[in-house]
């Protein structure tokens, strides 16, 4: 570390992984009425290089700081999708574009996009769940060459809860081999598309488990239901890929708290594959 | 061999203290624990304790530490300053079972992929003077979990002869250089060194880590768990549990982020914003510190997190005794 006297101590984030560095929120879109995505960068850009499925600690410096995944690593800026359900997010839908946070990381195992090279991709989201998948799915856009057939099969409780609606309903659609099949819990007047929950609606396409990795984050409830699916649809553990969300507060497998047996979230996880996952303790 | 004498002490701790932050073992407000040593004759060093109320793990990881502090005004914030408690330390009396918890305290900081600055810069020049234990207590059961309570690894041990006068034994550079330091206040003596007493409570934990891995869900956990309050006492007062909160001080436009201890018996722990609770009861908070000190630790670092200093024992308001329960895990049968 080096001599504090002069400094103005931005550059830390390099060196002591629990102090942030300061980016700026660029642009913040509103995703439905409880989740916002906001971009942010450095002076010099992205803080720090990050791939699917890793974490950054997030702070709002008077408020407090929170680990939430990056749901996506643009070139020139990071982009967080945060769902209001306590006082850090609370406090975080309320800031504008201009808005200083800290961020620090990256953390975390971050989703395997080699050893997934090559093969079909089924993706199955619930909720604010499709953030960290997002950070796959966009990559697997951007280098699209290497995968294969691309599912994406999302559902929210209505049709205003759904998240990243421009790209599921606009983008996504457009992008070659790439099916999307979205989802909501109740009908609705102004949804006229499929009705159900999420396990249900990935039984019902019974996607074929040949040659395919199947990446499912969402609530608990729903991971552990849609588990079970892809296993009786023939999915080997293997296959099967999860992202857990735990209470963090370090980041760097020291506070203790994000724990499953003797795994940390934040550092061995938060992506395991079911082989993984069933040696664990089921203490998600 | 060199013997600190009794009416030396004082004089021995001035002059170490002028080049190092030291830590001994001191009653303060009823409670003993390890404070910084000032020569102040209304306070007494709390020699004849056996184990501190309070265990030495402050020294290394502060009940609460100043990890930076920041300015936020409008839209605009920053790190002001970030605290680097570097510095030269000696830590004084510690016995080997605390000792054997820093050790653990070592392995969780400063290795597996991150290596903590804060709790770094506290350990990298703490000088350690250990005291041998002879006369261990009736909860005390280090040697079970593998603790050399009359040789432990540090850089002086200090061996009691009675009279508060201790037995002076260098083993490293560092501990040489302490010697050296005190040359005016050591005196050359034959010794005898004392006596060991036996301890009383022994426990074989021999393979219980591995039978433990097949036993996350037995039913004798709700047992086990029925007595405990989640109070937090064992947390707080374990040497080796180490687990800490973040938070924020903020006043104004200005603030401090700072982390403290925290205890996994509390439902906040792991409650994420939102509701959900992975370890909403007590029995999963309770099998999860129990576990993390005889399994979780050991498959991750390879030792295990208990020491066997017994105060958990002593001050559990509800008398859960992990003597008793690991006989009791040792007992149950496991479903093939």
């Amino acid at each position: 570390m080096h001599d504090h006297g002069e400094c103005n101590c931005k550059d830390h984030g390099q060196t002591n992984p629990l102090v942030p560095t300061m980016v700026k929120v660029l642009k913040i879109v509103e995703e439905t009425p409880d989740v916002k995505t906001f971009y942010v960068a450095g002076e010099n850009g992205i803080p720090f290089k990050v791939m699917p499925g890793q974490l950054a600690m997030v702070s709002q410096l008077p408020i407090g700081e929170g680990m939430f995944s990056v749901s996506w690593q643009a070139d020139d800026h990071l982009q967080f999708a945060i769902k209001r359900v306590g006082l850090l997010t609370e406090a975080l839908h309320d800031i504008e574009v201009g808005q200083t946070l800290g961020v620090r990381g990256p953390y975390g195992n971050g989703f395997p996009v080699e050893a997934c090279k090559g093969k079909d991709m089924l993706f199955i989201g619930g909720g604010i769940g499709l953030a960290p998948l997002r950070s796959f799915i966009k990559y697997c856009f951007k280098y699209r060459q290497d995968y294969g057939k691309i599912k994406i099969i999302y559902g929210a409780r209505s049709y205003d809860d759904l998240c990243f609606k421009q790209e599921l309903f606009e983008e996504w659609p457009q992008v070659p081999d790439c099916e999307v099949f979205v989802t909501i819990d109740n009908p609705e007047e102004k949804w006229n598309g499929h009705v159900g929950f999420v396990p249900a609606y990935l039984e019902e396409i019974n996607p074929s488990p040949q040659g395919t990795i199947a990446v499912t984050c969402g609530p608990p409830i729903m991971i552990k239901f849609v588990l079970q699916s892809l296993e009786k649809m023939g999915y080997s553990d293997e296959q099967v890929i999860t992202t857990l969300e735990m209470r963090m507060k370090c980041g760097i497998g020291k506070c203790g708290r994000c724990n499953i047996g003797s795994e940390f979230i934040c550092l061995d996880g938060p992506v395991f594959d079911l082989t993984q996952l069933k040696k664990l303790p089921p203490e998600w | 061999m060199k013997v600190l004498p009794s009416d030396k002490i004082r004089e021995a701790l001035n002059i170490l203290s002028g080049e190092a932050e030291v830590y001994v073992p001191q009653m303060r407000d009823d409670v003993s624990g390890y404070f910084i040593w000032a020569d102040n004759p209304q306070v007494e060093l709390a020699l004849d304790i056996l184990n501190t109320y309070m265990s030495p793990k402050n020294v290394v990881l502060p009940q609460t530490e100043n990890m930076y502090s920041f300015s936020a005004v409008g839209q605009d914030a920053n790190v002001v300053e970030v605290a680097n408690p570097q510095g030269q330390r000696v830590i004084f009396g510690i016995k080997g079972c605390d000792l054997k918890a820093l050790e653990a305290l070592d392995l969780a900081f400063l290795t597996k992929g991150y290596e903590d600055e804060f709790y770094k810069a506290r350990r990298q020049n703490l000088a350690i003077i250990a005291r041998a234990c002879y006369t261990p207590g009736p909860a005390c059961f280090c040697e079970s979990m593998g603790v050399d309570r009359l040789n432990p690894e540090a850089d002086v041990v200090i061996h009691d002869l009675g009279n508060q006068s201790f037995a002076w034994e260098p083993k490293t550079p560092k501990g040489e250089e302490l010697t050296s330091k005190l040359q005016g206040v050591l005196v050359e003596q034959d010794v005898k060194l004392p006596q060991a007493a036996e301890l009383k409570r022994k426990i074989d934990i021999t393979g219980l880590s591995e039978k433990l891995a097949g036993m996350f869900e037995h039913p004798v956990w709700d047992e086990l768990s029925s007595r405990c309050m989640n109070c937090g006492t064992c947390t707080y007062v374990c040497p080796s549990c180490y687990c800490f909160d973040i938070q924020v001080n903020t006043r104004g436009e200005a603030g401090n982020r700072f982390r403290c201890w925290d205890s996994c018996m509390y439902r906040e722990y792991t409650l994420m914003a939102g509701g959900h609770n992975p370890r909403e009861y007590k029995k999963e908070r309770f099998r999860n510190r129990f576990l993390h000190k005889l399994q979780f630790f050991n498959e991750r670092y390879g030792v295990n997190l208990c020491i066997g200093c017994g105060r958990c024992v002593i001050l559990c308001p509800n008398g859960v005794n992990i003597l008793e329960v690991i006989d009791k895990l040792k007992e149950v049968q496991v479903d093939a």
